[in-house]
């Protein structure tokens, strides 16, 4: 009978500690939710590529095209310049973040700069991302990135 | 399969170690801390394999895993072999130990769910963050193609992180792992989660009583920003496992008579944290003093309180020595200063001052504190207030896990003054994790809980059928003889 009355004490505990306050909305915003995430995965299961682009979102998705684009192109040994994250947010106002070129290294095993790289003098293609579609422009001359980062010298590129 | 034989090695090196060391310890407890062990070794060997510039080859690496295995085991195989020791002896010892109560359930249902759904975003949605990103899991990544961990990464652009420069740790588990077929790794990462709580939950029933110990461990445990790190690849949750288990069984040494073993144990584990994390290297000076003082009052002699200071530190620093000096200094194609990233002025007591009172506004004391910690540290604060009121001090043991918990607070204080890099709300705050297991174990040793352990216990033999009683005493002998039912009994 005691056993019974402190597994009623217990299953108190637990079920108070999670009908209130902060631990009720943690546990409905964070451990429930992932549990609905794990039945939804169970039921549609997705493919590897598919959960790297749940699980690292626009960015990768963005270095994925520009990896397929090279590809098509048959680019050789391409360095490309990332337009400033800064530029994506303020001129155009989208809420667009291109991966520093460390992890966009990581998604597509391709090389990137960013305009304030030190080794920038290395880029050859310019990737332009307008509307969620990548253009990429060859890079021909190094008065032709002068005059790049010329015209991006306003906008500082952040992460 | 794959799997399979890690968690085996893991296991085996462990449990090797353990042995090798003499640690003593209820098999229930062993069990975990042989996969925490385990975990541990294996995390230096395909480091060590690029130190000794030999190629990171899956025959390589899980051929290392498996001698290490081996070599520690070398004693129990020979005795085995010599039929001086038997399997089913040893789970006929183990079996009976098992024994869970009806009321321990919803607490084990509870935290099984939670660990359930962790090691479902371990293994198959891994948050990965940015700092894991731009440094050692794309190491590892690289690492595992081109079968060394100094490879092209280190040709790209590296100029916006440092991330590069993180300890080792983290890149060879993950190597392991990949190789052995996990796109993301990070098993390795459920495992030091599954094991510690087992761990932990297992030290909690002996001091306390398991509806207690249920409650306290699940209320550190669905801390929510300790949670989030049981499933995201960064360093914090095992600098926090391994932090713990140092001062553990430094503290346990202590208990026991200065048992070399546990002591020893102790300043390894503080050597797999410094590993971790680099900057743990001045938390574990922090517990010198304490040695030496508990030294003094063992009347161990000059000599000898020399002798196990440097012990103690002897592991941090090789592992600060290996992963900062060497390995960044000597193996990595990219260099780093650590000397410009201190602070030119360390001598401004006022500059550390507003540390401490920024770590406590923002950390300890703001809404932000509640997402971090839940109520945890607020329940700490009031039972531990309420012991000093009640009892008017503390007993010997919650005094040194106090202590403890200044060390993580005023060491992590210290480093934030040091290294201005380290930001409060960033690197201070994951840092602040070490101290969510020293604080249980502050609650675990707080006389008001333990008096309250003994009266349920009293209350519930009283109660209880004397053949109920019976049968737990035949279940398991050692229940009842367990320190929890008394007060004076040795504490954890």
């Amino acid at each position: 009978m005691k056993r019974l009355l402190l597994t009623i004490i217990s299953t108190s505990m637990v079920l108070l500690l999670l009908a209130f306050g902060h631990y009720r909305e943690w546990f409905l915003d964070k451990p429930l939710y992932y549990w609905n995430d794990f039945c939804k995965e169970v039921r549609h299961p997705a493919s590897l590529g598919e959960v790297r682009r749940i699980r690292y979102g626009t960015p990768y998705i963005l270095s994925m095209k520009i990896q397929e684009a090279a590809k098509a192109g048959q680019l050789h040994d391409p360095v490309f310049l990332f337009e400033p994250n800064s530029f994506y947010h303020d001129s155009l106002h989208v809420d667009l973040n291109m991966p520093e070129p460390a992890i966009f290294y990581y998604y597509t095993g391709l090389k990137a700069v960013w305009m304030n790289s030190p080794t920038v003098q290395k880029a050859n293609y310019l990737v332009v991302i307008r509307k969620g579609e990548v253009k990429i422009e060859h890079i021909r001359t190094t008065l032709q990135l002068q005059e790049i980062l010329t015209h991006y010298r306003s906008f500082t590129p952040i992460l | 399969m794959a799997l399979t034989f890690l968690i085996i090695c893991h296991f085996f090196t462990g449990y090797g170690l353990l042995r090798l060391l003499r640690i003593g310890h209820k098999p229930l407890v062993l069990f975990p801390l042989s996969f925490l062990a385990g975990v541990a070794v294996d995390s230096f060997l395909p480091f060590l394999l690029q130190l000794c510039h030999c190629p990171l080859y899956p025959a390589t690496v899980f051929g290392s895993l498996g001698l290490v295995s081996l070599l520690l085991n070398i004693d129990g195989l020979r005795l085995i072999a010599a039929g001086r020791v038997r399997m089913s002896w040893k789970l006929n010892n183990i079996l009976p130990t098992i024994r869970i109560r009806s009321y321990e359930l919803p607490f084990l249902l509870f935290l099984s769910f939670l660990v359930f759904v962790s090691v479902w975003r371990c293994y198959y949605l891994p948050p990965t963050t940015r700092d894991a990103l731009s440094g050692p899991e794309a190491i590892a990544e690289c690492a595992v193609q081109e079968h060394t961990i100094m490879n092209s990464f280190f040709t790209v652009d590296l100029s916006t992180t440092n991330n590069q420069f993180k300890s080792p740790f983290l890149i060879s588990l993950q190597v392991i792992y990949k190789m052995a077929g996990f796109p993301f790794g990070q098993i390795w990462l459920s495992i030091i989660f599954v094991s510690f709580t087992l761990f932990l939950y297992q030290l909690l029933k002996r001091t306390l009583h398991p509806i207690l110990a249920g409650l306290l461990l699940l209320l550190m445990t669905i801390a929510p920003e300790l949670y989030a790190y049981s499933f995201m690849i960064l360093y914090d949750y095992s600098n926090m496992v391994f932090f713990f288990l140092g001062t553990y069984f430094l503290f346990r040494s202590d208990r026991t008579g200065a048992r070399d073993s546990d002591f020893f144990f102790a300043s390894f584990m503080m050597g797999v944290s410094t590993y971790i994390r680099s900057e743990t290297l001045v938390l574990v000076a922090f517990f010198l003093p304490l040695i030496v003082r508990k030294d003094w009052r063992n009347k161990i002699p000059p000599g000898g309180m020399f002798r196990r200071a440097v012990l103690f530190f002897l592991p941090s620093m090789a592992a600060y020595f290996l992963t900062t000096w060497l390995y960044i200094n000597y193996y990595l194609p990219v260099r780093y200063d650590i000397g410009s990233l201190t602070n030119p002025h360390l001598f401004q007591l006022g500059a550390l001052y507003h540390v401490y009172v920024n770590m406590i506004t923002e950390l300890v004391t703001s809404a932000w504190s509640i997402d971090l910690w839940g109520y945890f540290i607020i329940l700490w604060a009031a039972v531990i207030l309420a012991d000093v009121l009640v009892y008017r001090r503390l007993s010997r043991t919650a005094r040194d896990w106090l202590y403890a918990v200044g060390v993580v607070f005023f060491g992590l204080g210290l480093l934030s003054h040091i290294f201005p890099l380290m930001e409060i709300d960033l690197t201070i705050k994951r840092g602040f994790l070490k101290i969510l297991p020293v604080m249980l174990f502050c609650l675990a040793n707080s006389r008001l809980l333990i008096v309250l352990s003994s009266r349920i216990t009293k209350w519930e033999e009283r109660k209880d059928h004397p053949d109920a009683a019976a049968s737990d005493t035949h279940l398991s002998p050692s229940s009842s003889a367990s320190p929890m039912r008394s007060p004076s009994g040795p504490r954890i």
